[in-house]
């Protein structure tokens, strides 16, 4: 018995943790005793050395060291005080009644309101809940398939967790060793091909079912002008012009400018045109814009003006992914203040909100930190790599069994749970097998998506059933009957748009490309021409092929972020190694 | 039993006024760290003090609401096949949780972690960093916390084995009755919903009288 269990300690302790954590105790506490059980056992058995434990409270003070989670309370507080100043109604009451006269036109303005409110703050349940209390009755009002308008409002609400600033990629950032930047900047292209997905697939809904998506009769446009007429085509030339000249300011700048930093800056200049026109106009009352152009200007500066203090100042290096978190925490504040939609007992709540979950998702942090401690003393990260690498396909195969992985967890985990138990054990065989980190992160973030959306347990659908019709109702507006939504219809609407995400997912893998790189690839492309120019002059020198080495050596070792001891010493040939080495490090550090 | 349980209120008042206290930290990192990033980028000064200040901070608020936090039954958990059972199993779930997760490792992390601190009090220990913070305050979060933590652990426990004998009612009744996303819907119907009903209402109404 003693026998197998030394000789199989790292797969029973991987088995007894999923006993421990379906015993259905608190997760945090759960993990943390499964690592000082078989810690104990180890020391007992002589497997693991005795000072063993010494190491467990420096890890723990070098969490509490952790620069980067402190954008977890900063983000979560953002988005807790945003929820409550009035934009993201504002947003949808404008925004749907511009598109809403077109096929489909409130599906296409839950998305894009969806996926604004996910680049300002990365919080599900406050996307969710305005849409499904605002939009939704308009959208059953106006006769909407009750499972779309369902499944796009949970879909779109979702969207916060891929489009940064989103809490996931800052603790997928944290746990892979790379930089909150380098992780936001990788997930914004994937962000914005999802939500053109979204739209794509009500684009194609608006063609083959018609019925689902309708319009909505001309009257429902409460902004219009004084003749009655909609006004927008004084939107649509006041949209021409700032998006040219943001071109036009685009093209002035020199070819060298990096292409991220172009973009947000050129959007500001268009942003900023838009707006002091419409400010003239409305203060000198020229009467040159329509209410609708007005409307819509004045309703889009606070979300893109938030967007741009936190993640335009994170893009371009001006700020930390903390500071961003920070500044955009108080810009929010001053936002709500200035609309006075915030008093004390608001404030209070956000800040309990906020208080509590930081304590449960760093509790979840420190308990795995216990689990991985023990777990690493019994060569478990060397018996998962053994397991995930000798998977048939490689590369493929690691990514395509890894991705089932985490889409079936997802049925019982949250995100939090996948990142701090999962990603630990998957991320250094990724990284043996050569996949770029932040790729494998953004990858693995769309496919927690999922996680949101999946009956019975996803959030999204959860938080939609909670403020969705229960009982038949009376529309003040029509007084029509209007049918309740039933659950069976919120979790098949769900259906296809989780197929999207997995799409998504296979669109990632089969083009890496949509993941920019920018903060990992300069040094490689560096070494890459260097080893180009030396392998053409490569006869006369050889030793400067010798050189290329330590370049090369360096170049991968290049650290994200100062990660918690763990992470370091994750890519390390023998684990028993560089579990000893971490611990000397550890000493170092020691007070 | 009936001791037991005023000990248990009494450790139940004491962590919620921790963490109604420890609450107004959360606004203070966030107004410091946002202060922090300004002055950097406008006069191009930082201060390590005011650096530290923020994950000290941040540190007290987790460490320290660990109590009130478990008071709430906020520690989430994975309740896929224990949300089957019955109210009773579920209980005794959460009281082999206590007695064989919780407390355990509560006394495990003081255990270790207090060397540490009182060596770092004696040395007088500094930021490494020039003009960094004294180190043993932060240090000692950790013990103090794991003391709230195991304090609430033994309050929880009263409390359910009172629950078992039908002393007191379900002690894993959220305190507070509403979740955060609850107030937020209650919020956005009672200000948001209605204000817009009725102008929509009124909209309707005068341009159907256009018509």
């Amino acid at each position: 018995m003693i026998a197998f269990l030394t000789a199989n300690m790292a797969p029973v302790m991987f088995g007894s943790l999923i006993v421990f954590l379906l015993f259905g105790y608190s997760v945090a506490f759960s993990l943390a005793a499964c690592g000082l059980f078989f810690g104990f056992i180890g020391i007992e058995f002589g497997m693991l050395p005795a000072s063993l434990m010494q190491a467990l409270p420096l890890r723990m003070f070098g969490i509490m060291q952790n620069d980067t989670l402190l954008a977890i309370p900063f983000f979560t507080f953002m988005g807790l005080i945003l929820e409550r100043s009035g934009m993201a109604e504002d947003l949808l009451d404008t925004i749907g009644q511009l598109f809403g006269p077109i096929r489909g036109g409130l599906a296409y303005a839950v998305i894009l309101v969806g996926a604004m409110l996910a680049a300002t703050t990365g919080v599900v349940a406050a996307s969710v809940i305005s849409m499904g209390l605002i939009s939704l009755p308009i959208m059953l009002r106006y006769g909407y398939d009750r499972r779309l308008a369902s499944g796009v409002i949970a879909a779109s609400g979702t969207l916060a967790q891929i489009i940064p600033p989103s809490l996931v990629l800052i603790i997928m950032a944290d746990q892979l060793g790379k930089s909150v930047g380098d992780m936001y900047k990788g997930a914004f292209v994937p962000g914005f091909v999802l939500t053109a997905l979204y739209v794509g697939y009500i684009l194609l809904v608006s063609f083959i079912r018609p019925t689902w998506v309708p319009a909505l009769p001309a009257e429902a446009r409460s902004i219009r002008e004084d003749d009655g007429t909609p006004g927008l085509r004084s939107l649509g030339l006041l949209t021409v012009a700032s998006v040219a000249l943001a071109v036009l300011f685009a093209k002035s700048r020199p070819d060298t400018t990096p292409t991220d930093e172009l973009i947000v800056v050129s959007m500001c200049v268009g942003v900023g045109a838009a707006f002091m026109l419409a400010g003239i106009n409305k203060t000198l009352k020229i009467g040159l814009l329509s209410r609708m152009a007005e409307r819509v200007t004045f309703v889009l500066i606070p979300p893109l003006a938030l967007i741009f203090l936190v993640l335009g100042t994170i893009f371009l290096g001006i700020a930390t992914p903390t500071e961003g978190g920070a500044m955009g925490a108080v810009g929010a504040l001053a936002m709500a203040l200035g609309r006075r939609r915030i008093d004390l007992k608001l404030m209070r709540q956000a800040m309990e909100t906020t208080m509590k979950l930081s304590c449960f998702v760093l509790f979840i942090l420190i308990g795995s930190t216990v689990f991985s401690l023990s777990f690493q003393g019994v060569d478990g990260p060397k018996w998962v790599e053994h397991l995930l690498t000798s998977l048939p396909g490689g590369q493929l195969g690691f990514l395509i069994v890894v991705n089932l992985l985490i889409f079936f967890l997802a049925f019982f985990l949250d995100f939090f749970e996948l990142s701090f138990i999962v990603i630990p054990l998957i991320g250094p065989v990724a990284d043996k097998l050569g996949i770029d980190l932040v790729w494998f992160g953004v990858l693995l973030a769309v496919n927690m998506q999922t996680s949101f959306m999946h009956p019975p347990f996803g959030f999204a659908l959860f938080y939609l059933r909670s403020v969705a019709p229960t009982n038949d109702y009376t529309d003040k507006i029509t007084n029509k009957p209007v049918a309740k939504v039933t659950t069976g219809q919120i979790y098949y609407g769900a259906i296809p748009f989780v197929l999207i995400q997995i799409i998504m997912v296979g669109l990632i893998i089969a083009f890496p490309g949509l993941v920019s790189r920018g903060g990992d690839s300069g040094p490689k492309v560096d070494v890459d021409k260097a080893f180009e120019q030396l392998q053409e002059k490569s006869k006369e020198d050889k030793d400067e092929a010798a050189l290329l080495k330590p370049a090369e050596d360096a170049a991968s070792a290049a650290p994200g972020t100062s990660a918690p001891a763990d992470a370091g010493d994750n890519g390390k040939e023998d684990p028993m190694k560089g579990f000893v080495e971490s611990l000397e490090r550890d000493k170092d550090k020691k007070p | 039993m009936s001791t037991l349980l005023k000990f248990s209120a009494l450790i139940d008042r004491l962590n919620r006024r921790i963490g109604h206290s420890v609450r107004w930290l959360v606004l203070v990192a966030v107004l410091v760290s946002a202060l922090n990033a300004a002055v950097r980028k406008a006069f191009n000064v930082s201060s390590n003090g005011f650096l530290e200040i923020q994950w000290y901070l941040f540190a007290a608020v987790f460490l320290l609401a660990s109590g009130y936090t478990l008071l709430n039954q906020e520690h989430v958990k994975i309740d896929v096949i224990a949300g089957r059972f019955s109210k009773r199993t579920q209980i005794w779930i959460d009281i082999v949780g206590i007695c064989v997760f919780l407390l355990p490792f509560v006394v495990v992390v003081i255990e270790l972690s207090m060397p540490l601190v009182i060596k770092a009090y004696t040395s007088n220990e500094m930021s490494s960093n020039a003009g960094g913070l004294i180190r043993w305050p932060v240090f000692a979060l950790l013990p103090l916390g794991f003391v709230f933590l195991g304090l609430q652990g033994l309050s929880e426990l009263i409390k359910r084995l009172a629950f078992l004998k039908g002393l007191v009612p379900d002690p894993t009744q959220k305190v507070q009755g509403k979740t955060a996303e609850e107030e937020l819907a209650e919020f956005l119907l009672q200000k948001e919903v209605v204000a817009r009903d009725a102008a929509l209402l009124s909209g309707s109404k005068t341009a159907g009288a256009k018509k």
